[in-house]
């Protein structure tokens, strides 16, 4: 049945390399977790020392209350879901979904009995005689989230899972799992590259940079409340725009370092005369008339039309880009003013890269 | 006692285990003997000392009659000949035939492969069959020379001491051959045609892409196809048993039968350990350079 | 000059060399199906006249082929077996890791893989002789060529199982299975085609093996076709058709392995060579 997973100071070390560092982190039963990070950040070393393919260096990690620092894989009772897939080539559909099953000596009639009711769930009953290398990128695909939901095991892990799915389809497919883990209501642990992914599955969602955890909750609260700036950059897209910036004397206000040194009202109150980073997603950014005074001033440099929305890069550096409706009639070299809501400005402390709004 | 089962079980014990088995297998079996080889070559060893392990020590004797023998001379130009002879016939020939069936004309897969069937034979049928192609009196290879015109009585191949050292020669260039071309091609095969294309949109012609594509991109693994041949050719003995039997009159002796004919024809194994002491010593040589140019190879 | 002929032209420089380099093997055949006088006709009939099919029966007796052939029978099983146990599993580890302990393996494989037999058999059967294996000389026969096979058989299964994604190992832990369950169940079927063209080679090596034979094995009823081979050709030497019988029989069986599997064959030694 399935079960919460607990991890405990976690550490991974190969050789002088420290792949996981200090890791905590709490799976409530039933929750769906996503990791994610940039390539290298120790996300698929966590997964796989959750799976028991890696062993950990330190720590603790409990499944379902018991420590399995020492148990090998075949005894955590875990599913995974491989980026390709692995599906054994050498056995069709119905041998490839009950291996397991095969293992734990169940009978074949059985066997069959739960194939045949999964490949009802998953839409594959008319594939069971087939051998992998006759199916497609995506039926291959359902067949290796078949191989996971037939054991019902103590939880999902799914290791890049749609990365190899063309674009449509993976779209399609990110909802299918999610719609599969409302109805089973497995723990899952999700690895992935893609922050869209992450967010849009997920319930928790974790960020991990160079072995550590920098930041972990639900998908909007790292929206909203990003902890420092990596994690501000790498949730949302098109990533957040930073610029430069001073507090003002006043500490209620903050000095862009551009060249229209524009001054941003802020709703919290901050030391003055601080050197800061300031956050600025590019959705949030809206367009007015420029202000001379104190405003923000850009001039339109490329234009980047989707049909729904439409991209605009400042010609200045640092580059700022802003998401704006597609109907806009912004021109190329054309100046405009920018204008954001006081809450809706990110500030980051210029050395330690954390956040200032805490 | 549970820590190792489960490691063997589940863990790298596993992996040791086998591992292992390999290693003590062939450290038994190649590691112990060449160890043991460089020990007899101090003894004296002959039939009534065989059954126990240690033998009387005689120091270097066994080294100085080796380099005094009179056929040693003979026994080390032997050698030379034939073994730079035979890679060097090998590999050009080898190369020829790789490059003939690059062409990639329909069947061209199919024929190189048939050429292997001369490396699958066992070395003593292949003696055996070129020991009767080369027969003096009857042999085809005379009668085709002599109806070409090339030459006017027949060669006794076998038993003149002139030539027999190339008659086995012959034999070993038409048993290695397939290998060398088959290696050669893997190598040719991996050279993107891209390149081929780029030199020719350059300007070069097919002389110029040979030379300056071709022999280049194919640098390691000629070192190594060199290297596997001056090994494999160090190894040959089934056709000197075959054709010649290192005769006549020691005329085309190589140091790999010598070691063997002092061993078991004299039975005089000190010395046959001499010879194989030295010869394994340039054998590991050579397989030096072989592995660090498969090493490039891989790395590329 | 078109595409099309430039083919058939290479085509047929294909089938002139192929005949050039087969025709030792085509005439050992011819032979082994003349009579006595017409071996000996100048000049050589390169055609056979009526085959001479009762050679082949002459010598079954005569030579004693059937011995001949059960002992190097015995010898390819016992070396294929010794090579495949012991040499399989190590092939497979040295496949699934990539570090510095791995490489110095690899490396002293290659290294055992060009001592040359006829070097090597002066220590083995030393050694052999003064623990008494040389009691059991086929089976020490055996135990010194699998020694000789193994590096090269490591060397062509590592490739083999090179060709086995990693993940479908790590699919089959989590999926219940030990190492060694992973191992059987799921890599070694993978693996199989590569590991069964290698052991096929093993397999023509010991068949035709003939140095350790030699050397090894003095009982004459022990020895196997390639030894019986230099016992028959000494005093036959004349009865050329006889002895091109007896290197026929001794030889088609692995001719017809290699025709029928060439493909796999070549394919194995190309993947495995030079790496």
């Amino acid at each position: 049945m399935t079960a919460q997973i607990e991890i405990i100071d976690v550490q991974k070390h190969y050789g002088s390399f420290h792949a996981l560092r200090d890791i905590n982190l709490t799976i409530p039963k039933g929750q769906f977790v996503a990791l994610v990070g940039p390539s290298g950040c120790g996300k698929s070393t966590l997964l796989r020392s959750i799976a028991g393919l890696e062993s950990i260096s330190g720590g603790t990690m409990r499944i379902a209350g018991e420590v399995v620092n020492d148990m090998p894989p075949r005894k955590r009772d875990l599913a995974m879901v491989f980026q390709s897939y692995a599906l054994y080539p050498h056995m069709n559909v119905r041998d490839n979904l009950t291996y397991a099953l095969r293992l734990k000596r169940i009978p074949r009639a059985e066997r069959h009995a739960k194939a045949d009711e999964v490949a009802k769930v998953i839409g594959l009953e008319a594939l069971l005689d087939r051998y992998p290398r006759e199916l497609s990128g995506g039926q291959r695909q359902r067949v290796a989230m078949g191989r996971a939901i037939i054991r019902e095991p103590k939880a999902f892990l799914f290791d890049e899972p749609l990365s190899n799915l063309d674009a449509a389809l993976r779209v399609k497919m990110r909802k299918e799992v999610r719609a599969l883990h409302d109805r089973i209501g497995a723990t899952s642990v999700y690895v992935t590259h893609d922050q869209i992914e992450a967010m849009t599955m997920a319930d928790h969602v974790v960020v991990l940079r160079a072995g550590v955890i920098e930041q972990q909750g639900r998908p909007m609260e790292l929206y909203d409340r990003p902890a420092n700036r990596f994690v501000a950059g790498f949730i949302g897209s098109p990533a957040m725009n930073f610029v430069p910036a001073v507090t003002g004397t006043d500490g209620r206000s903050v000095t862009l370092e551009m060249t229209s040194n524009a001054r941003l009202p802020m709703d919290i109150q901050i030391a003055e005369g601080r050197p800061v980073t300031a956050g600025l997603r590019p959705e949030h950014l809206e367009i007015c008339a420029p202000d001379p005074e104190d405003g923000m001033t850009i001039t339109v440099g490329a234009i980047e039309r989707t049909g729904s929305s439409c991209y605009l890069f400042s010609e200045e550096a640092p580059e700022i880009i802003i998401v704006t409706d597609g109907a806009t009639g912004v021109q190329q070299g054309e100046r405009i003013g920018l204008r954001i809501r006081p809450e809706r400005v990110h500030l980051f402390d210029r050395d330690s890269t954390v956040s200032l709004r805490g | 006692m549970t820590r190792l089962i489960r490691s063997l079980r589940d863990g790298i014990g596993f992996d040791t285990l086998l591992i292992i088995l390999a290693l003590f297998y062939l450290f038994v079996f190649a590691g112990l003997p060449l160890i043991y080889n460089v020990i007899i070559s101090f003894q004296r060893v002959d039939v009534f000392s065989l059954g126990t392990l240690w033998h009387p020590n005689v120091g270097f004797e066994n080294y100085e009659r080796v380099f005094n023998d009179p056929l040693a001379r003979r026994v080390l130009i032997n050698t030379l000949i034939f073994t730079i002879g035979s890679v060097a016939l090998q590999f050009t020939l080898g190369f020829a035939a790789a490059l003939f069936f690059h062409q990639r004309f329909p069947g061209a897969t199919w024929f190189r492969g048939l050429f292997l069937a001369g490396w699958i034979m066992p070395g003593l049928v292949v003696g055996v069959l070129w020991n009767w192609l080369l027969s003096g009196d009857f042999g085809v290879i005379n009668h085709v020379l002599k109806s070409m015109g090339w030459i006017d009585s027949a060669i006794f191949w076998r038993s003149d001491t002139a030539w027999s050292l190339y008659a086995v020669m012959m034999a070993n260039v038409w048993y290695g051959m397939p290998f060398n071309m088959i290696l050669l091609s893997v190598g040719l095969a991996a050279i993107p045609d891209d390149l081929y294309e780029a030199a020719e949109l350059d300007g070069a012609n097919a002389w110029q892409r040979f030379w300056t594509i071709t022999l280049p991109m194919m640098r390691s693994t000629i070192g190594a196809v060199l290297a596997l041949g001056v090994i494999f050719t160090l190894q040959q003995f089934d056709l000197f048993a075959a054709i010649t039997q290192g005769g006549p009159a020691g005329s085309s002796t190589v140091a790999q039968y010598w070691s063997w004919e002092l061993s078991f024809r004299e039975f005089d194994f000190g010395r046959g350990a001499v010879i194989s002491v030295m010869m394994i010593v340039v054998v590991l040589f050579v397989s030096l350079i072989y592995v660090r140019s498969t090493r490039a190879e891989t790395r590329l | 000059m078109s595409a099309a002929w430039t083919n058939r032209l290479l085509f047929v420089i294909a089938l002139v060399l192929a005949g050039i380099y087969l025709f030792p093997l085509y005439w050992m055949y011819v032979t082994s199906l003349k009579t006595q006088s017409s071996i000996f006709a100048v000049p050589p009939e390169f055609l056979p006249g009526v085959p001479q099919w009762q050679n082949y029966a002459l010598i079954w007796d005569v030579a004693n082929i059937p011995r001949y052939m059960w002992n190097s029978l015995v010898i390819a099983t016992g070396v294929t077996a010794f090579t495949l146990i012991f040499g399989a599993g190590a092939a497979y580890v040295l496949a699934r890791y990539r570090n510095p302990w791995i490489d110095v393996t690899l490396f002293l494989v290659l290294m055992l893989q060009v001592l040359p037999p006829s070097l090597m058999v002066t220590p083995i059967f030393v050694g052999f002789a003064s623990v008494g294996l040389l009691d059991y000389p086929r089976f020490g026969a055996i135990l010194a060529i699998s020694a000789k096979t193994m590096p090269f058989f490591i060397i062509l299964c590592r490739a083999a199982f090179m060709t086995v994604p990693r993940e479908l190992e790590e699919a089959a832990l989590v999926d219940g299975n030990s190492r060694a369950g992973a191992f059987f169940m799921i890599v070694l079927p993978l693996a199989r085609n590569g590991i069964l063209v290698a052991a096929l080679l093993i397999f023509m090596q010991g068949f035709g093996e003939y140095v350790y034979s030699a050397s090894l094995i003095a009982d004459n009823r022990l020895h196997p076709a390639s030894i019986g081979m230099t016992n028959f050709l000494q005093p036959n030497v004349v009865n050329w058709n006889a002895i091109m019988a007896f290197a026929a029989t001794y030889v088609t069986p692995i001719v017809a392995a290699f025709v029928l599997l060439q493909r796999q064959i070549v394919n194995g030694l190309t993947a495995g060579a030079l790496k």
